[in-house]
């Protein structure tokens, strides 16, 4: 739902041991309520399911009910219409649907395509420099998706850098300012989360499947028939999570997209309620639209994977050899990889920071650090970065506090309490991030919370509710396989030992869900940090976070300072995310970085 | 592991959690909030006001971090800015026209304010003591239920005369082939200023249809739109366009910052006055600071704050009193040929508009 946040409709496992995560859905078994502090069972969960139904089914709620009853929340003169709903399939916001489709499913598609040999490569093979892909990932998915496409503009747009470089290409022009250019970028954003899902997968996968099928008589095409279907989970997984990150996508949708003429669904709702007088009711209906439309990948991977069974781990898993890559196949590797980087990083990258170094305006090549005094010296330009840093710290920690709490409540094997979350889950992760947050305006603003001296509209304490709220699901859906794998004897075991409750699960449950716990927490973090339009109905005046105040420079006429300022909040973001890291594997102990893990080296 | 060291990790990650809930409770502190006090309370004495309740302003102006702290400093009122582009403080006075938190909106374009006003969201029959210019005496609504405090044009021709030798002498002649796949402007979803320009054209050349025909025709000659001001006027820099179509501040600015960009006026430029709304629900002690707040926008100091704070940028407008004169940047305004469009009239008519041009002229 946050944009550039992994929207896991089946979000993967976010670390290389949490195979059956990637299967979107925790496995069916009964857990112990001691996997979490006993205290939470008894009075935590009333409480936890009363913050959800406030925090998510409130809001989206509101939203959706508009829809048809504009007139309970004073945006029109209708207590019952059908009227909004069926204008989201005529005219242009039927075509923009259409297309929001389509090109979802191709970015996806492309995601997969890309992202499983990176994956197979960097996890199974002695390929040079493996280790640097999975942290470059992170690169990838740090950047907010409209700074990839403002680089690519740049540089292929009429008379852009290509042009005064001297590589007169308008077929490249025509390529990338188009639908093709925009499944490219989105297809590029899908690559990370197929990385993921199909290395968590690849973690679990051990030696002995490879063994068996060469043991008798398999070549090295028919090993490869046996071990992809064993994937299947995640890449159907994959599969749903780049369709439902590309349809929820703004960032392409109000850049690329937009400045070649091609109408997404995303784009056409924001501008339904940016239009004076907005419409809100117009807008939640696309929203609708949007949401069912993340349904079809889900139920196609629900009805490819029935009645098949994916259950690979075991205590046994065998460690991998890593397959020597000949010389030729070494070269080709590093040079695709390469090419992928350059393609999703250096191409963006390029552009950011040289606009970053031209004045004002990038009339001429004359580099300069203006824009970055200008960040440094004018009021109220690296105050939104700072303030961003605490929102997305704060954000990530309760929300991966809460997406473990719903973890561990999804794997309860309560039939219709567990299905009423997950469904509650899946629906936050769709609907759009706009619609969310007016949701959290209509229902958090009505004159009834006043009149009993409530005023949360414009605190910063709402903005961090509606951002912990919007990232919840999908903490909960990254660490829903770790938690589903928990068997109970980890905490029997603290517990026989003479460890009390709390300790007992400090040492039993901790070390073994530590490595996601962190994982979660960067991509909670980072999702949040530069989340836009959350922020721009939410924020709290006088205190604008860094994507409001990015976007005012860049809309505005400090085009080079708002560029200095990006550059400066992905180096911050990224700066972030290495100290977790490092701090992660200084601090804690070797054994619980080991866990699960099927691969040496 | 220590069991020692194990209880230090514990405490530690149960600290860092403490510590975020801590951070939120602080965050909802009742000081935080966006606005106090009751609405429905009768007006209150001078003396009351003296309480000093937050000023909530919502601004798209250039200059309002300079003038709010300039009046705080002056008045003592704390003001709580809400800075950011017309279109989100729109949105959000009208996501929350249930139970608003602004205190008074300050942003380009009449019409924005007409609409409000028809929907009974402004505070009406305001009028500050100063000596109205010219200009200031057409902007003022019959109602006052706004009041302006400067006046930009819209739309400035902006062209890059290292490649534009004869620049448009007329609006029809951007429609030749000489000017095919040269002209940009802003989408009127986006800026705040570019549904009067529309408005404008379609006053000018008779009627909706008219004007919808003529923009119909620049599109296919080729009319490039970008979202805002901005990017329109680096589309320019970069060559992508040779003559954009933007406010005059934001022209006359870019005209400061790049030499090779030079700034006419096509006949006629509509006048866009900037102007302030009080709200209508904002309690009353409240309401009687946004009055003082535009009694110090227009007073002397006031000024000089507007001219000085975005020296580039919005800063370069005509004022409406008489005795200020606009920055040296701009041409004097008798020399362009101007037209005022009935807010009133040209408000009720945005939503329409902008989704036919969004429909067909933007993609």
């Amino acid at each position: 739902m946050t944009q550039g946040a992994p929207p896991g409709a089946a979000v993967p496992a976010a670390g290389p041991n949490l195979p059956a995560a990637a299967a979107g859905r925790p496995a069916a078994r009964r857990l112990p309520a001691g996997l979490v502090p006993a205290a939470l069972g008894r009075l935590g969960q009333p409480l936890f399911w009363l913050l959800l139904i406030l925090f998510i089914l409130v809001p989206a709620g509101s939203s959706l009910i508009l829809v048809v009853s504009p007139r309970l929340f004073g945006q029109g003169q209708q207590w019952l219409t059908l009227t909004y709903l069926s204008h989201a399939f005529n005219g242009a916001a039927g075509v923009a649907i259409v297309n929001s489709l389509w090109v979802s499913a191709a970015a996806a598609a492309l995601g997969v395509a890309i992202g499983f040999p990176i994956a197979w490569l960097a996890g199974r093979t002695t390929l040079p420099g493996r280790r640097l892909v999975s942290g470059s990932m992170w690169l990838v998915l740090l950047l907010p998706s409209w700074l990839p496409a403002l680089g690519w503009e740049r540089l292929v747009q009429p008379d852009g850098v290509m042009y005064r470089i001297g590589l007169d290409w308008p077929w490249v022009t025509h390529a990338i300012m188009g639908p093709a250019g925009v499944v490219l970028l989105l297809g590029l954003r899908s690559v990370p989360f197929t990385f993921l899902a199909i290395t968590a997968a690849l973690g679990g996968l051990g030696q002995e499947f490879e063994d068996a099928a060469r043991a008798h008589g398999a070549g090295r095409a028919a090993t490869l028939r046996l071990i992809v279907p064993m994937l299947a989970p995640a890449i159907w997984s994959a599969l749903a999570i780049g369709f439902a990150e590309s349809i929820s996508d703004f960032g392409v949708a109000a850049t690329l997209a937009y400045n070649s003429n091609f109408s997404l669904a995303t784009y056409q709702l924001y501008a339904a309620i940016n239009n004076f007088p907005p419409s809100f009711p117009a807008a939640s209906a696309l929203g609708a639209m949007l949401v069912a439309a993340v349904a079809i990948p889900l139920a196609l991977q629900a009805r490819a994977l029935r009645g098949r069974s994916y259950q690979m781990l075991s205590g046994r898993t065998r460690q991998v050899i890593r397959r020597q890559l000949s010389r030729a196949g070494t070269a080709w590797s590093t040079g695709g990889i390469a090419l992928f980087y350059v393609v999703a990083l250096g191409v963006p990258g390029f552009g950011a920071v040289s606009g970053s170094l031209l004045g004002d305006f990038g009339g001429s090549f004359n580099l300069t650090l203006a824009n970055y005094r200008a960040v440094f010296h004018q009021a109220g330009q690296i105050g939104p970065l700072e303030r961003s840093l605490v929102y997305a710290a704060i954000t990530a920690s309760i929300a991966v506090a809460g997406g473990f709490i719903a973890a561990w409540l999804l794997a309860q094997r309560r039939a219709r309490s567990s299905r009423l979350l997950d469904f509650l889950l899946l629906s936050a992760i769709a609907l759009p991030s706009v619609v969310f947050a007016a949701g959290y305006i209509f229902a958090y603003n009505l004159p009834v919370w006043s009149s009993i001296g409530i005023s949360l509209y414009q605190t910063a304490l709402l903005l961090i509710i509606a951002y912990t709220a919007a990232s919840l699901p999908t903490s909960a859906r990254v660490l829903s396989g770790t938690v589903s794998q928990l068997p109970p004897s980890l905490r029997d075991a603290a517990r026989t030992h003479g460890a009390g409750s709390l300790s007992a699960w400090a040492r039993g449950v901790l070390p073994v869900v530590s490595r996601p716990l962190v994982m979660a927490w960067l991509l909670a973090f980072a999702g949040v940090f530069l989340e836009l339009p959350i922020s721009q109905l939410l924020y709290q005046p006088s205190s604008p976070p860094a994507s409001v105040a990015i976007q005012d420079n860049l809309g505005n006429y400090h085009f080079g300072v708002g560029l200095a300022q990006s550059v400066l909040a992905v180096a911050v973001a990224l700066a972030a995310v290495g100290l977790v890291l490092g701090g992660y594997r200084l601090a804690a102990p070797a054994g619980w970085r080991r866990i699960g893990s099927a691969t040496r080296g | 592991m220590t069991p020692a060291a194990l209880r230090l990790r514990t405490a530690l990650v149960t600290g860092v959690v403490g510590a975020g809930v801590l951070g939120l409770v602080a965050c909802s502190s009742p000081g935080s909030s966006g606005s106090s006090g009751s609405a429905g309370t009768p007006a209150v004495s001078a003396s009351a006001a003296a309480a000093k309740v937050p000023l909530v302003v919502y601004s798209a102006q250039g200059y309002d971090h300079a003038m709010t702290a300039a009046f705080t400093k002056a008045t003592g009122i704390p003001v709580k800015l809400d800075d950011n582009s017309t279109g989100p403080l729109l949105t959000q006075i009208e996501a929350s026209k249930n139970n608003p938190n602004w205190g008074l909106l300050w942003v380009d374009g009449a019409t924005a304010f007409a609409g409000l006003d028809q929907q009974g969201l402004l505070q009406k029959g305001y009028e500050p003591k100063v000596s109205w210019n010219a200009l200031g005496q057409q902007s003022l609504p019959t109602d006052k239920s706004y009041t302006p405090t400067g006046v930009t044009l819209v739309a400035a021709v902006v062209y890059n005369s290292a490649k534009v030798k004869t620049p448009p002498t007329s609006f029809q002649q951007l429609l030749s082939p000489q000017w095919k796949g040269q002209v940009g402007m802003d989408d009127p979803a986006q800026s705040g200023p570019t549904y009067p320009l529309i408005a404008g054209m379609m006053n000018s050349l008779g009627g909706i249809s008219q004007g919808e025909k003529y923009f119909a025709s620049l599109k296919a000659n080729g009319l490039i739109i970008h979202p805002t001001n901005g990017p329109t006027l680096q589309a320019l820099t970069s060559g992508q366009i040779n003559v954009a179509l933007v406010q005059s501040s934001a022209a006359a600015g870019a005209a400061i910052s790049d030499k090779k960009l030079v700034v006419t006026y096509l006949k006629p430029a509509t006048l866009l006055p900037s102007a302030i709304g009080i709200d209508a629900k904002a309690p009353a002690a409240e309401r009687q600071e946004a009055e003082k707040f535009i009694a110090f926008v227009l007073s002397p100091a006031g000024q000089k704050v507007m001219q000085s704070g975005d020296p580039t940028g919005d800063s370069l407008y005509y004022p409406v009193l008489q005795g200020v004169s606009p920055l040296a940047a701009l041409p004097p305004l008798p020399s362009v040929t101007t037209q005022t469009i009935n807010p009133y009239t040209w408000g009720s008519r945005e939503a329409n508009i902008n989704t036919w041009f969004d429909a067909n002229i933007v993609r």
